[in-house]
């Protein structure tokens, strides 16, 4: 009898609300489907039940976080459960009030997207003014006393940067530059051909970053979080589906991943309706992709399952039209050459597609969802 | 190795001790992960006030483990505390 599996790791989705309109959004492209948020009360419980189950570290993300007016009792809250706080934000809706505020009630650690080295770039893909912002913020966040992670999707629009990206996160004193590849579900699929960085841009991008992350070891902590197209390489699947993390959407549905609402038939349970504990350990949607009984060839037989799970599932859905598959980033995986034309397939001179409420509903026309 | 006693080691900013009453250990905790850590780490973790030495951490250490003898002490605190400093967790 294998040990009870245990969530390390809870991905708080506040809100999907975001003064942002960036082009690689990982919420969903319905999120304006999506529209009654969890309670400050429904919270609490949820990160006081998450510690109970084993949970240590908590992430606030969204969405905007900090468009939640609750978001410094939250934050008191999950400090007295004694998880390790991090806030996802992009930044523009910060101030010194604020940020001193969020360090009293106890907030661990900032992370901050920026969305590029140069402002023209970064705007445009931000779809809104924001870049003197957030360097402005990001040295409010290191003067306030907090640990930050700068956090950059780099893609083929903003790949030649990153030498000036390491500049700027050495000069604001960022503990940690995450330089992480755009991964392409939800908005970032919808963008995939403008996104998708050419060969030759990938492999002297990985190579600089790799030589910095050498030559800054001790100063500034760098992560190059791959393309998985370009690498070649399938992801193990967030460490394993339903093995050590759970993300919980805005709407209150607990989720494997932020991605997994992608695929059809899965039932989320919502906080809702039952304790974190008893969705963790009994909802369908948990159990789906747990252990290997689920595998198909080549997986089934393959050493290496153990190690990436089979890769990703959400996009073995979205490349070979069935969860169960193999993910078609494995050369092995009777749909590999999709990828092959895919990863081929970079630049394109479509306008870009903004992440907003407006284009939710062009996109993914539908009714509120009640959850 | 960290031979350098005028370090005085401490936690980084952003990291910070938890015991886990599941599994029942001292773990380190920050953003991306969290560290594990059996009797021996915790007990010398717990030591890295920041204004102790390591011969000072190593001193207080013997008292509880001193049949090891002192300088194979001394280098079992130095390979910990080298391996954790260089995953950005002590300054």
């Amino acid at each position: 009898m294998n040990a009870p599996l245990r969530p390390y790791t809870l991905v708080a989705e506040l809100t999907y609300r975001c003064p942002l309109r960036c082009v690689y959004c990982s919420n969903p492209v319905d999120f304006h489907r999506s529209r009654t948020e969890l309670s400050t009360g429904d919270w609490r419980r949820v990160f006081s039940e998450a510690a109970e189950l084993g949970v240590v570290q908590l992430h606030l993300s969204g969405g905007e976080p900090v468009l939640r007016d609750d978001l410094v009792e939250l934050i008191q809250h999950a400090r007295g459960c004694d998880l390790y706080t991090n806030l996802i934000t992009g930044g523009t809706l910060l101030d010194e009030d604020r940020l001193r505020r969020f360090r009293e009630a106890g907030l661990d650690h900032i992370q901050l997207s920026i969305q590029g080295a140069a402002r023209e770039s970064a705007e445009m893909i931000a779809g809104v003014r924001s870049h003197r912002k957030k360097l402005e913020i990001a040295l409010l966040i290191r003067e306030t006393g907090f640990p930050l992670t700068l956090n950059v999707v780099i893609h083929r629009l903003n790949i030649g940067e990153i030498p000036e990206l390491i500049a700027i996160a050495l000069e604001l004193g960022a503990n940690r530059l995450e330089l992480a590849n755009t991964q392409f579900y939800a908005w970032a699929a919808e963008n995939r051909r403008a996104l998708m960085p050419t060969r030759a841009q990938y492999d002297r991008a990985e190579e600089i970053a790799l030589e910095a992350i050498a030559k800054h070891r001790g100063t500034l902590e760098i992560a190059f979080v791959q393309n998985d197209y370009l690498s070649g390489e399938p992801k193990p699947c967030m460490g394993g589906w339903g093995r050590s993390y759970m993300c919980i959407n805005p709407t209150g549905q607990v989720m494997p991943c932020h991605a997994a609402s992608v695929i059809p038939g899965l039932r989320f349970a919502s906080v809702r309706d039952s304790a974190l504990g008893e969705i963790w350990r009994d909802s369908p949607a948990m159990n789906a992709f747990r252990g290997d009984g689920w595998m198909m060839e080549p997986c089934r037989s393959c050493a290496r399952k153990e190690i990436d799970f089979g890769g990703c599932r959400c996009q073995a859905f979205m490349l070979a039209g069935n969860a169960a598959e193999a993910d078609p980033i494995c050369r092995l995986s009777p749909h590999h050459a999709i990828v092959e034309s895919m990863r081929e397939d970079s630049g394109s001179d479509d306008p870009l597609i903004y992440r907003d409420a407006k284009t939710s509903r062009r996109l993914a026309p539908g009714p509120a969802l009640v959850s | 190795m960290s031979t350098d006693d005028a370090w005085r080691p401490r936690l980084a900013a952003r990291a910070r001790l938890k015991f886990d009453p599941v599994a029942k250990q001292e773990l380190i905790l920050f953003p991306e992960a969290a560290l594990a850590l059996n009797e021996t780490g915790a007990a010398i973790v717990r030591l890295c006030d920041g204004a102790r030495s390591i011969s000072e951490i190593v001193d207080l250490l013997s008292k509880n483990y001193g049949n090891a003898g002192r300088e194979a002490l001394m280098r079992e605190v130095m390979d910990f505390l080298d391996t954790i400093r260089a995953r950005g967790l002590l300054q």
